[in-house]
Formats: C-alpha cells, structure tokens, sequence
C-alpha cells in the first residue's frame, strides 16, 4: 500500500523555515561581521582548528559491550583491531546504572536482562578483566559511569586498575561522563540520587581531575541524550548551555578551581546528529560559537584553549529503523557526514541493527567501516569547514544559534537547568516533540523509507539483532561472592567509612572512592551508601 | 470517560528509555483510554498493579531479554487468564514469533499508532466505551 506522496516540506527538522535559496542579505549583520574568520580562529564556529582533519582526523570511537567483562573485552579488542582508535565501556543498565549488585531482588527478578546493555561490573576485579590486554596508557577510553550516580565509581575503577598497571594518572588520557541529559531525561532509572547530589559529585570529579587526572576530561555533557529524546537542534544547543552554566556556576561558588580551568575541563561535549544533514552541521558550527561567546562574555575568560569547544557526535539511534535495517546503513553514513561536515572530534556512527538489538559484530565493524570509508576515501578531510561561507549554512548557523540562546535563557527563567529537570519542564518539551513527530509520520507528512512508505522488501537476510550471551547473572552472582569471601573485610569496612564521611561532608568524595575501590568495596555497597545519605530523586511525570 | 477501557502500561526491564511508551501512552490516551503508567515493574508488581486497578488491557514495554517478558505474562496468566496483554519497544522479529505464538500481539519500532490504537480497541472490546 502506498500513500500519495508527502506534501513538501520545507523547514529544518527543528521546524526553521527555508527559503528556496539564500543571498548576503539573509546572513544577519552580526554573524556577517566573523563570517570571515578562518577554523581556528575564534568565534571558532569554523572549527577550533586551523589544519582541520590534516593533523588530527577525528577519532573512531564506538559504544561497545554486553555480557561479561571478558565478552566486553573480547569485543571491544576486536573493535579496535577493525580501526577503532578509542573504546566505549558500556555498564550494564541493571546493575550500574542503579548501583545494584546482581543480588539486589529488582535484579533477580529480571535475571535473563543482565549484561544484554553491558557487562556487570560490581569491583575492580571485573573491571581489570574487561580491560585486560587493552593498552589503556596509549589509548583513548571511555569509562562509562554516563549516568550520574555511577559515574564516580566507575572512573575510580578505571583508574585504579591504571595505578595497578603502574601507570600514572598524571599522564592518563580518556573520558568519562556523568551526563544530565542521560541520567534525568533521556533514560529515567528506577532509582537515582537527586540532582543537586549529582551536581556536587560532578564538581568533585571535575577538580580531582585536574589534580590528580590532568589529561582526563572528567565530565561530558551529552546533548545527544536530550536530542533523541525529543529536544529538537537548538533545544538541544540551548539545554546543553543551560547544563554547562550550572556546571560552572557550580564551579565558581566552590572556589577551588580557576575558571578558564574549570571551562576547559568542561569543553568536551557530545551532540547527536539527525537526517537533517544541515541543519545538524550547523548546530556543531553554532554550538562552537555559543560556547566562545559564554566563556566570554559570562564568565570573562580568555583562555582560547577553554574557549574551543570539542566535539563528539552520535548518529542518532531515533532515526534507524526496524525495518529494512541494512537502509540504515545509509542513514548512518549520511548521519556521519552531517558530523564530520559541522567539525566533530569524535564520531560513533549507530550500528544498523539499532532498533533491534545492541550492535552485533558485522553491525559494528560496519559502523567503524562508514567512518573509515569517510576518512580515506572521500577527501572530505583535506579541507576545514568546507560549508563555510555558504549564505545558507551560515544563516543556518546564526538563526540556530539565536533560537538556542533563546530557549537557554527560558531554562534560567525556569531557575536553571537542574530546576526545570526536577519540574519536568524540559521532559514536557521533549515529550511535545516526541508526539508532534511521531504524529507526522502516522499521517504522511515526514516519510520514512520503508516504514510509512516504500515497504516492499525482497530482502533474503532476516536481521535478527545480536542476542548476547545468557551466563552473564550466573558469573556476575558467582563473581560477588568470590569478592564478599576473599577481600580484607575490615579494610573494605573502614574505606566504605570514610567515602561515607566523605559524601556526608564537603571533602572531595574521589580520593575516598579511589581507597573504596581499590579494597574491593562493590557497586551495591556504594549504591546503598549514596541511596542514605541523599535519598532518591522525584522523577516528574513522563507522560 | 467513567467507562473508558482501562490500560496499564508497564516496562518489564530497568532500562529507562521512555520515548516510545511515552508516545503510545498519549496516542491511547487521545484516543479516549484510561492509560496508567506503572513504572519499572517485576512480574509480580504486574499482577498487584492489575488487579487493584482493575485494568482491561496489559501493555508491556520491552526494553531487555524475551525471557522476562515471557515469564511476566506467565504470571499474568495464572492470576488473571482473561485479560488480554500487548507488548512493545526492543523486540527481534524471533522474541515477536515467540510472543504472538503466546497469544500475545506485538509492535516493535515502526508501529503505526493507529495500529496500536486499533488493537486496544479490538481487545478491549467487551468493555464499553474508549
């Protein structure tokens, strides 16, 4: 059956108006007035950069893991054989991002569920084996914790496990995140330490980082979250300056840190990318402007190493679909395109098989082959920004950029970021998009090949998802046990102690999560810790 | 609305992504169902949340293994043989084999809502209203 065909539309995703086609005088004067700088220069809305991809192409950087640590292991190692040039540690959602252990009954309860998101990892132990043989002193990683309340444990994981090696954490580089956007909007958990919590916690692995982890970029703010949850781009753009404002007001109340510190620790964000090719290249090219202009003229820092934005993309998982899943293989390369073309540092494309499972083998190595296929074989590496200067794309830029601060301004109306997360306010605009959305692909105005239109398929290959591994409970409850029998049960009592007067108190919590980790404390213990001391946070109605 | 067919609306894992329900929940909704949101709920909070709301329709929202859903509606059955259930979200065409053999109707990514919204209505159809 196929519908009569789409009336035309012509605006952006986020619903911009387009004209036809676009002169000098549809570039508004003050945007003009830096059109002519170069990448590298600031605003940097032309990149950060002035050689562009010549010197540091962008890096091939895929979430990745399921099962066990060791599968985890397993596929993260064969990622990186295929040309990945830095690895994702993926937790499973059960356990980490609640700080369960397995033994918890909301766990039990869904047993067959663990490791179907990530591998368990409830101590140091698990967290060694998922990176055993990985040289992490010369490779870039992430090391999960991306929901709030996991991601302090995590990182004193990952780098425990670094110290172990006797690699120093002064010389260490990868990523953490810790992520609003994920944590309170997009991926809502059962049970999550409130907000004003979560922001103290950042704070804290913020400064301990650029102590102790100085190559670190400790917190990542995840405009991706929000965006394929429903904020359309420059909501998107607005929320993570909102995000950024909390951070660094947060900052600067503590007084511990100096500000152009404090930003550059911060300037390393991640945005998603749409169908809407340019519209999302124009984004990335606003967001480096917006950022400069915040440091600026807000905080008044100077420091262009804090004023250059870095940027990770992740095509967005929303526009895969179930059917006809290898057409996602195109969507993902043009997804890809859309990043490289606004600038990106750093790109994982989502595998094809996104909306029917976490990536299989084939669908990974496809997802780094796109971006290699991009990098080597298309000379869109040569030049820097090479929509710049298009009457199009930088109106694009400067309209995306004004609506962004626009909405920024709402949420601090709202009382800020975190306020209109506990409100529900930003759930409310991402939930109106959501349906608007939807509703237009139920009636025939956004047409999506082989799911509103163009269905037939004469495909031989059934895409049946990746189906991960079914021993992942067992091992994981097996493994608990071995650590409650052999660690130095005194030793693991007196550092959970001290994390606990730590948390209570105003000291940073790191150096006592780094001790907790490093005697065998488990993920439960320090759930259950964080769960008395800072209760649990209202989640506002999603519906 | 007082005789509107009543839907509870569940997710069987603790995986928090909430657009898709959220979507399907205000299509019900708009189509005049009682929809009530039941959170992250076990097999057995399922059954209690039912029954004391005395709901016509069970929708699940899958979001991890077939396995757990399986055994929810296992439950559901034994407590409750008459009442239909609908599942949705993360589903691999074989999980959907396995469910719809169960009797059991499924709409993975893509789903139309009128499809969805004409399902509840088909199985909630000896009650009056909606």
């Amino acid at each position: 059956m196929t519908r009569p065909p789409s009336p035309p539309s012509f605006t952006t995703r986020s619903g911009i108006p387009l004209q036809a086609s676009y002169g000098p005088d549809d570039v508004p004067a003050d945007h003009r007035q830096v059109m002519g700088t170069l990448p590298g220069q600031a605003p940097f809305h032309r990149g950060g950069f002035a050689q562009g991809y010549r010197t540091k192409p962008w890096r091939i950087f895929q979430l990745s893991g399921f099962g066990k640590p060791e599968d985890e292991n397993e596929r993260i190692k064969f990622l990186l054989e295929h040309g990945e040039t830095g690895f994702l540690m993926e937790h499973d959602r059960n356990t980490a991002d609640h700080m369960y252990n397995v033994d918890h009954p909301d766990v039990v309860a869904r047993r067959e569920d663990v490791g179907q998101t990530g591998a368990v990892m409830q101590s140091v132990r698990e967290v060694a084996i998922c990176l055993d043989g990985i040289p992490i002193e010369s490779t870039y990683g992430h090391a999960g914790g991306a929901v709030v309340q996991h991601a302090p444990f995590a990182l004193a994981a990952y780098w425990t496990v670094a110290k172990r090696r006797g690699i120093p954490l002064e010389t260490l580089g990868g990523t953490g995140q810790s992520d609003f956007f994920l944590t309170y909007l997009g991926c809502v958990t059962k049970q999550q330490i409130p907000t004003a919590a979560g922001l103290r916690l950042n704070a804290d692995i913020i400064e301990f980082c650029s102590e102790h982890v100085p190559k670190w970029v400790p917190v990542s703010i995840a405009g991706y979250n929000g965006g394929d949850t429903g904020l359309n781009a420059y909501q998107e753009l607005g929320a993570v300056i909102a995000n950024a404002i909390e951070y660094l007001d947060e900052i600067k109340r503590r007084g511990r840190l100096d500000m152009a510190t404090a930003a550059y620790r911060v300037a390393g964000v991640n945005f998603r990318t749409t169908m809407d090719i340019f519209e999302d290249a124009a984004k990335l090219r606003a967001a480096r402007k917006a950022w400069c202009t915040l440091l600026r003229d807000r905080y008044g820092i100077t420091d262009e190493r804090a004023q250059r934005l870095r940027i990770h993309i992740v095509t967005a998982g929303s526009m895969m679909t179930y059917q006809q899943p290898f057409n996602n293989i195109v969507r993902g390369t043009l997804m890809a395109l859309s990043a490289v073309l606004g600038g990106t540092q750093s790109l994982g494309v989502s595998g094809y098989d996104e909306a029917i499972s976490i990536p299989s083998e084939h669908a990974h190595q496809m997802s780094v082959r796109i971006q290699q296929i991009l990098q080597h074989e298309t000379n869109l590496a040569s030049v820097a920004d090479p929509l710049g200067g298009s009457y199009y794309i930088e109106a694009l830029t400067a309209e995306i950029e004004k609506r962004a601060w626009e909405f920024a301004a709402d949420i601090e109306r709202r009382g800020g970021f975190l306020a209109t997360l506990d409100s529900g306010w930003l759930h409310g605009r991402a939930r109106d998009n959501q349906v608007a959305w939807q509703q237009a692909e139920n009636d025939g105005r956004q047409t999506v090949v082989g799911v509103t239109d163009f269905r037939g398929n004469s495909t031989p290959f059934e895409v049946d998802g990746f189906p991960g591994v079914n021993d992942a409970f067992d091992v994981a409850l097996e493994r608990l046990k071995a650590v409650r029998r052999e660690r130095h049960e005194a030793g693991a009592h007196a550092a959970l102690k001290r994390l606990e007067a730590a948390c209570r108190g105003t000291d940073n919590v790191m150096p006592a999560m780094m001790e907790a980790l490093d005697a065998e404390v488990t993920l439960g213990e320090v759930g259950d810790l964080f769960r008395d001391t800072w209760g649990d946070w209202q989640t506002p109605e999603l519906i | 609305m007082t005789d509107a067919a009543r839907i509870l609306l569940v997710k069987t894992s603790l995986d928090g992504h909430w657009r898709g329900l959220s979507v399907v929940a205000r299509a019900l909704r708009d189509a005049g169902f009682h929809v009530i949101m039941g959170g992250m709920l076990t097999g057995a909070e399922i059954v209690r949340a039912a029954v004391d709301e005395d709901v016509d329709l069970v929708g699940l929202n899958v979001g991890g293994h077939v396995e757990v859903v399986v055994r929810a509606i296992g439950e559901l059955r034994t407590a409750r043989p008459e009442l239909p259930i609908f599942a949705g979200g993360v589903l691999p065409p074989s999980s959907c084999r396995r469910l719809n053999a169960m009797g059991v109707e499924t709409f993975p990514p893509g789903s139309s809502l009128d499809d969805i919204v004409t399902a509840a209505r088909r199985l909630t159809a000896p009650v009056a209203g909606a």
